[in-house]
């Protein structure tokens, strides 16, 4: 996914939050968005949600499903905790047996099994943003968008991020996780952007945990050889994809067909 | 869409604040009809015209009752388009709710007759111009609401202030000496047609109007969502 030249304003003749933002974020890949408070954390992240509309460029190649967690789950509504996951499900394209076995199973991952039939303005904070995480994740998403997602969770909770996270990088999809509170170096091997005076600068990866994504182009023949000795070199294959990629044929820097990382 | 037009409406419905439209309906709709009885197209269009800012009300209120933030996860999962016009569709169905006992009510307090002498309308006729003249109030009345929508209007005076303008325009404006009628949705010049004998080009016409003056309004509304989400 892409953000091409992003700027982004609130209001006609306001100040510019972003400015000329481009950032590329590979499937299978996490950042980390660090910044100070207000500086446009939030922003970023909800114009990849596809939640904010930029001003000028654009967001291309987002995923079909996108996962967001606000920074605060709207707590104030009329539902119980399991009324709502369902509803929510089936907004996302959950058939009914689909949006009952993917509640069923969050519910249970994320300890939500006593606070089922709880109403979601009786919550307590973090119970209440357990269940803006479950709501995210019902159908995996391509593109899991978490702002400050360790706030206020408990010590138990804030291990089921990482995990949460390392899942949907497993499938293929990409992650994106705001926060100010250091707690990131429970995502090692995430890449870092720093937002400051509306630009985002990649922060270089570092440790021994680092990795990166190396593109390469293999003929048509050798796919399945090439794929299994990488493999077999401890290497992760992200995705195969072929020249016909439409997306692809556009940005002559990703023509290769191979995506190959670790 | 269903769902989430499902999931608006029980958001809408399980709150206390789904009572006051419904009650302002029903109070209005009671002081029409306490005067006598009437013919049913005419009192219909009388019913048509103040159920309008009822209606346009009632859609403010069941796309406010939403928190932002909700609203927005709706929009990441379903996309911007899809978003907006869940909620209008939501609105419409509330609004199709109160355009149905807005046309069963009289009958029910004894508010309209039958043919009383001859060449009065048969009383399916009533009835059916009566449902017209609500369902010709209805799009109006959704985009007036959308526009007065707390996303939109960013504040709760604002909101009011928009709602407010938009009924009394709709009034002030649909006087039968308005110099720009076409500035409001002709609600009025509906009922004072419905009142006499409507011919079926005059219908055709107001149908056309409603429905051009709806869609410049959302129009405006769509392109206002794309700063607001």
């Amino acid at each position: 996914m892409w953000l091409e030249d992003v700027w982004l304003r609130y209001r006609r003749r306001g100040p510019w939050v972003l400015r000329g933002t481009t950032v590329h974020l590979a499937p299978g890949e996490a950042v980390v968005v660090l910044g100070r408070n207000g500086v446009g954390k939030s922003t970023l992240l909800q114009l990849a949600a596809g939640v904010l509309r930029p001003t000028r460029g654009r967001v291309a190649d987002r995923p079909a499903v996108v996962g967001w967690v606000s920074e605060r789950f709207p707590a104030d509504q009329p539902f119980t905790v399991g009324g709502y996951l369902v509803a929510s499900a089936r907004v996302a394209g959950l058939s009914r047996g689909e949006a009952d076995r993917a509640v069923g199973r969050w519910v249970d991952r994320l300890g939500l099994g006593p606070f089922h039939a709880v109403r979601l303005s009786q919550l307590s904070k973090g119970t209440a943003q357990k269940v803006g995480l479950a709501q995210a994740l019902l159908r995996p998403p391509g593109l899991l968008v978490l702002d400050e997602p360790w706030e206020g969770l408990d010590a138990d909770a804030r291990e089921l991020v990482p995990q949460v996270v390392g899942e949907v990088l497993a499938d293929g999809g990409s992650v994106l996780v705001s926060d100010h509170r250091g707690e990131t170096a429970r995502l090692p091997g995430a890449r870092g952007w720093t937002v400051a005076d509306g630009t985002v600068v990649e922060r270089a990866p570092s440790g021994a945990g680092a990795v990166a994504v190396v593109e390469l182009e293999v003929p048509v023949p050798q796919v399945a050889d090439t794929v299994a000795r990488l493999r077999a070199e401890g290497h992760h294959i992200l995705r195969v994809r072929g020249h016909t990629d439409p997306a692809a044929a556009t940005r002559p820097e990703t023509g290769p067909p191979f995506e190959v990382a670790r | 869409m269903t769902a989430l037009i499902r999931f608006r409406l029980a958001g809408f419905l399980r709150t206390g604040r789904a009572l006051a439209p419904v009650l302002a309906g029903l109070l209005t709709l009671a002081v029409l009809y306490g005067g006598g009885r009437a013919q049913p197209a005419e009192a219909y269009g009388v019913s048509a015209v103040v159920l309008f800012p009822v209606l346009a009300w009632q859609t403010k209120i069941l796309l406010d009752v939403e928190p932002d933030v909700q609203r927005r996860l709706a929009l990441a999962t379903v996309g911007p388009t899809r978003e907006w016009v869940a909620g209008l569709l939501a609105a419409a169905v509330a609004g199709l709710g109160l355009v149905t006992a807005a046309l069963v009510f009289p009958w029910l307090v004894g508010g309209v007759t039958g043919p009383v002498v001859p060449g009065d309308r048969s009383i399916p006729a009533g009835l059916a111009l009566g449902l017209w003249g609500h369902l010709i109030a209805l799009p109006p009345a959704l985009a007036l609401g959308a526009l007065a929508s707390r996303v939109i209007t960013r504040s709760a005076g604002y909101g009011v202030a928009v709602l407010t303008l938009g009924v009394v325009g709709v009034l002030v404006i649909g006087r039968t000496d308005s110099v720009a009628p076409w500035l409001a949705p002709p609600v009025m010049p509906a009922a004072r047609a419905l009142a006499g004998a409507i011919s079926g080009p005059t219908a055709l016409a107001l149908t056309g109007w409603a429905l051009a003056w709806a869609a410049v309004a959302l129009t405006g509304y769509a392109r206002a969502r794309h700063r607001r989400p």
